[in-house]
């Protein structure tokens, strides 16, 4: 046997190959298995539904023309979702937009519908979504206590309809909703500066109100996190902080439900917070509101009773003074 | 190290760090659009944020002098006391005029003015601005050294009224304030007890040197 020799002398030829170059063997004879197992799984994935795909399918809902809002702007909707109040991802506005989409996961999420109703259920979002769908699109204006506004085009459907799926019994005067607790990934959360979870609550007729909504979109695309997907509360004649974010729970109580900010301050957050421009916040005015968008020298404009949706809900609040109940 | 210490030390250095300060956070991302979705809050905020640290940057300088009086360092920091104090009255001054830009009209300025947290403000920048305009060596002189130092104590008075404008003018904005505050109030704290120990010591010491000379040999 011919002993190979040393290899000193060996020229490199133009079709040499570098060992780190070549497919080793097992590799190379399970390449087809590779592209079975590959190819069913591309295939696969166009039959899942929409929401699992990496990028949501747009919401296509139609706008409902009772909510059109004639002769208003709506506010850009780079700047909804860069400038959020959204305290457990950060204190600053634009802390949420990055904090938030840190690999928090909204999806799968699963909402508890519970207290004191004939129907209470635990139900995944998308199964809650199908079954009070289709979403519609309603122009809000949005008022925050900080006297700063928008007006947004958000995709969802009544609050009255979830009400009435669960169906609330008879001693039954108010709905609690309670967004995430989550503090194993949201580092906010760990803090005991706030009473976490966020807590807010409506009277009944007020979460049956036309007006009362549950929003699972904005823009015609699912809720971004930083929004408070997949699903969250609004109000829009109240202020934004009673629009509690990305729900977990909506429980039907008896008695008047503990919110965070009226747990943290009851002299400055009441719990019915309708937008008033008469009845000032402690310490600063609630005459008048900063548009978002509107420009550097804009200055603010007037604040509207209710946030202009007076004759919608004024008659929720015949005989009460709405000074002592702020 | 050395090199470092002159540096420090150059009074158009530290110039330079707080006109650039204000450049960097207001004038470049007004330029470039960086302020967000609400511009001139962002401005107001954040003159403010830079005016309170810069006045907490300033107060911390006599009580590191104190307890660390060989440290180079903060010798060379303390330097330039003149410099950042001043500067945390520009930028004040430059935080009002934001505001006066934020309420947009006269009513909305006026109905801003009978706010509490306007008057802690206001009472605060006004201190800001009489011990600005006190600082060259002209008042020093003319007031008298003892004089001169007791007014610009009312430095600390300003800091007080700040903060506390400061955690009430929004929702929630204690959490920011306290940042500055225990810092401050513990460098405070260990100023004035390494200042009464050393006062105790050198009682202790002249009382024993006086007894020994009291003692009948």
């Amino acid at each position: 046997m011919e002993r190979e020799k040393p290899r000193t002398n060996c020229a490199h030829r133009s079709w040499d190959l570098a060992d780190s170059l070549v497919t080793p063997e097992p590799y190379y004879l399970r390449r087809r298995e590779f592209l079975r197992v590959f190819g069913l799984g591309l295939a696969a994935s166009a039959l899942l539904p929409p929401a699992i795909r990496a990028e949501p399918a747009d919401l296509n809902d139609s706008l409902n023309p009772v909510f059109k809002l004639d002769g208003v702007k709506l506010t850009p909707e780079d700047l909804v979702t860069s400038y959020n109040n959204f305290y457990e991802w950060g204190l600053a506005k634009d802390q949420p937009k990055d904090q938030a989409n840190r690999g928090w996961k909204t999806r799968p999420w699963s909402i508890e519908i519970g207290g004191l109703c004939a129907n209470p259920r635990k139900i995944d979002v998308d199964e809650l979504i199908q079954l009070l769908g289709p979403t519609e699109r309603r122009n809000y204006r949005h008022r925050c206590v900080e006297a700063w506004s928008m007006v947004i085009p958000w995709d969802g459907f009544p609050l009255a309809k979830l009400v009435d799926l669960a169906r609330p019994k008879p001693e039954a005067k108010y709905v609690k909703f309670s967004s995430f607790f989550d503090p194993a990934n949201c580092p906010e959360q760990r803090s005991h500066d706030f009473p976490w979870p966020y807590t807010e609550g409506l009277t009944l007729p007020e979460a049956m109100n036309e007006l009362a909504f549950i929003a699972v979109g904005l823009y015609g695309k699912p809720l971004r996190n930083q929004n408070g997907a997949p699903l969250r509360l609004v109000v829009p004649w109240k202020y934004g902080f009673k629009s509690a974010k990305s729900l977990a729970k909506i429980e039907f109580v008896a008695e008047q439900p503990k919110t965070l900010w009226n747990q943290l301050a009851p002299n400055e957050y009441g719990f019915y917070a309708n937008v008033n421009p008469n009845v000032d916040h402690p310490r600063w005015s609630q005459k008048s509101e900063r548009m978002i968008g509107a420009g550097f020298f804009s200055g603010k404009q007037p604040t509207l009773m209710f946030n202009g949706y007076e004759k919608q809900v004024a008659h929720l609040y015949t005989g009460m003074d709405l000074r002592k109940n702020f | 190290m050395n090199c470092f210490v002159k540096i420090l030390a150059n009074k158009l250095f530290a110039l330079a760090i707080f006109v650039g300060v204000g450049i960097w956070l207001l004038v470049i991302p007004a330029l470039i659009g960086g302020l967000g979705a609400n511009p001139v809050e962002k401005l107001l905020h954040q003159s403010g944020e830079i005016a309170i640290w810069t006045l907490g940057a300033v107060l911390a300088l006599s009580p590191l002098r104190v307890l660390f009086p060989r440290s180079r360092v903060v010798g060379a920091l303390n330097r330039h006391r003149r410099v950042v104090g001043v500067s945390a009255c520009v930028y004040g001054l430059l935080h009002f005029a934001c505001h006066v830009l934020y309420e947009g009209d006269l009513d909305d300025l006026e109905r801003s003015l009978s706010k509490p947290f306007i008057w802690f403000g206001a009472a605060g920048l006004s201190i800001l601005i009489a011990l600005a305009l006190t600082s060259n060596n002209w008042s020093i002189r003319a007031l008298g050294g003892k004089n001169w130092k007791l007014l610009h104590r009312l430095a600390y008075i300003a800091a007080a009224l700040l903060m506390y404008h400061q955690s009430i003018a929004g929702k929630g904005h204690w959490q920011i304030a306290r940042w500055l505050l225990f810092p401050l109030a513990a460098l405070q704290i260990a100023r004035v007890t390494k200042t009464l120990l050393t006062k105790c010591d050198r009682t202790r010491s002249s009382m024993a040197a006086f007894r020994k000379v009291a003692t009948p040999s």
